[in-house]
């Protein structure tokens, strides 16, 4: 687990970089900030593997203080994406991933083996790529070896700074599904930056926005980001699209209702979203989709239960709502 | 042709250009001339003149390169401006003042010549090495740290291999002009193939003159080869 307890970070004057941010980062969960350039993200993130010292407050790692811990050893144990990747442009792809591993003195063939697994988990064939340099790959494949280099010695902490910002959106939509798919397996608690909402939706498991001058707005999982954003400024940093996103988030059972309407209509399976049943209702005449289950219709959204079914949400943690 | 064929060429042209310049100097009729140029004493002049450039551009290098390092370290960067001015002025002095200044302190001889030539190479070489440092990616630099490498290892393992053919190319140029200026060695009794020049201009024996400045040329031309070279095999990464 990570914890930061206030943590502040000032460069001369004017306003803190960082200001007072306290956050938990449960062990196996993605926590994203997320926030405008100058919020902060990349400083809190630095804190954890000490490339940036905070002014005041600390960050613990398993409830010690890494202020105490000496940076090499720190660092060694947990992976470090940036979005420049950083690849080493003199060292061929295997030599990249091992650098960890070398640093840490594992014998050759524990590395090699090491390079070879880590390549097909990020699914680059070590045939083909092991001995490519960095200036050979396209920049989805330099992603890729640079996410298989911060695995390298398996750390249980993984650090990723806008990790698919230099990709264009096709390939950043893959990537971010292949960190998914990883992640659910790997579990690793990780802390990722970056500037995109949607990215931040799709990855995170909680998310923490940071505005201008390092101030944490509001943090809380993706729902109820959504649903209920704390303040205008998150509100408005969500967007106007935040209805449409909220429907990817909940599943199609969150809106279901008996009160079945005649007639024929599209058919969902139980673990589509709402996004899924609003397609469906848009593109055909029905006036309801059926949610099938594994052997009977669990029952029918409609248009109306969608609507309740947004409005639950909102309502259901709202402060201001009377009871 | 392909960059390894040319790698090979050079020599060989180099060593064809060496053996028409001695052929040419042993074709004379004179007593004198054929005495100044007998292949003994061109041997000597050569080796004298190797000796010089050599001796002189590895201290510079010697010198030079932990100086451009040192002055490209975080919290040292300051000393990176008047470092450089001490460079320029060891380049920007003309070399036979250089060459006086050093004679005020140690006197005719080798040693002279090599103060010389050492405060004249500096700058090529401190130049370069705080350029290649400061040009490295800084990416990868806040990759190697981040993922734990001490700042020694940032150094050794990222920031010099890839500063590498910077720093060659100050070493390259450095020793170049070295092989040039040591024939003003000469005045300050060092030897070396300035003596053919000064022995041919003083008898009036342009045989002598003619071969020394030509023996000095290809000479420059070898040091650049063999410098070239030296960037042309390390250039693959190591594993």
């Amino acid at each position: 687990m990570i914890e930061y307890q206030e943590a502040t970070k000032r460069y001369g004057a004017g306003p803190p970089a960082l200001d007072s941010l306290s956050l938990e980062v449960p062990a196996g969960e993605t926590c994203v900030l997320v926030g405008p350039s100058g919020g902060g993200k990349t400083t809190a993130l630095k804190m954890v593997n000490r490339l940036v010292e905070p002014t005041s407050g600390r960050v613990l790692i398993d409830g010690n203080d890494v202020a105490a811990s000496d940076p090499v050893e720190l660092r060694r144990g947990i992976g470090y994406v940036i979005q420049q990747v950083g690849l080493f442009p003199h060292l061929d792809v295997a030599a990249n991933v091992a650098t960890v591993p070398r640093l840490l003195g594992w014998e050759r063939g524990r590395i090699d083996a090491r390079v070879d697994e880590l390549l097909d988990l990020v699914g680059l064939d070590p045939a083909i790529y092991r001995h490519r340099r960095p200036d050979e790959l396209s920049g989805g494949q330099r992603q890729r070896v640079g996410v298989a280099r911060a695995l390298a010695a398996d750390p249980p902490i993984l650090l990723m700074d806008e990790p698919f910002g230099a990709v264009d959106p096709v390939t950043r939509a893959r990537l971010q599904d292949e960190f998914l798919r990883l992640q659910q397996h790997l579990r690793r608690t990780v802390v990722l930056v970056t500037h995109d909402i949607d990215e931040a939706l799709r990855l995170g498991d909680h998310l923490a926005v940071l505005a201008e001058g390092g101030r944490l707005e509001q943090s809380g999982t993706p729902a109820d980001v959504l649903a209920r954003p704390a303040t205008p400024f998150v509100a408005d940093f969500v967007g106007a699209g935040r209805t449409l996103r909220r429907l990817d988030l909940l599943s199609a059972t969150d809106a279901l209702t008996t009160d079945s309407p005649a007639g024929e209509g599209p058919t969902v399976a139980s673990d589509a979203t709402l996004a899924d049943v609003m397609a469906a209702l848009l593109s055909t005449d029905a006036p309801a989709v059926r949610v099938a289950g594994n052997s009977s219709v669990l029952g029918v959204v409609t248009l109306e239960s969608i609507r309740a079914a947004l409005r639950d949400g909102d309502g259901r943690q709202d402060p201001g709502a009377s009871p | 042709m392909s960059p390894a064929l040319r790698r090979v060429i050079t020599p060989v042209l180099l060593l064809t250009a060496g053996a028409l310049v001695v052929a040419w100097a042993h074709g004379s009729a004179d007593p004198a001339e054929r005495g100044a140029l007998a292949i003994g004493e061109l041997a000597q002049r050569i080796r004298e003149h190797i000796q010089l450039c050599a001796v002189s551009t590895a201290l510079a290098v010697a010198a030079a390169v932990p100086a451009g390092i040192t002055a490209t370290r975080p919290g040292l960067r300051a000393l990176a401006s008047p470092l450089l001015f001490l460079g320029n002025v060891g380049q920007s002095v003309p070399t036979i003042a250089v060459l006086a200044l050093a004679f005020s302190v140690t006197g005719i001889g080798f040693r002279t010549a090599v103060i010389g030539l050492w405060a004249y190479s500096l700058l090529p070489v401190l130049r370069n090495t705080v350029a290649g440092l400061a040009g490295v990616d800084p990416d990868a630099v806040e990759a190697a740290r981040g993922m734990g490498m001490s700042p020694a290892q940032v150094l050794v393992r990222v920031e010099l291999p890839l500063a590498r053919p910077v720093i060659l190319a100050g070493i390259r140029t450095a020793a170049v002009v070295n092989v040039g200026t040591a024939a003003l060695a000469t005045f300050v009794g060092a030897g070396g193939l300035g003596d053919l020049i000064t022995t041919g201009l003083d008898n009036q024996r342009d045989r002598i003159l003619y071969t020394g400045a030509a023996l000095t040329a290809l000479l420059a031309l070898t040091a650049d080869w063999a410098i070239g070279s030296l960037a042309w095999f390390g250039r693959r990464p190591r594993r």
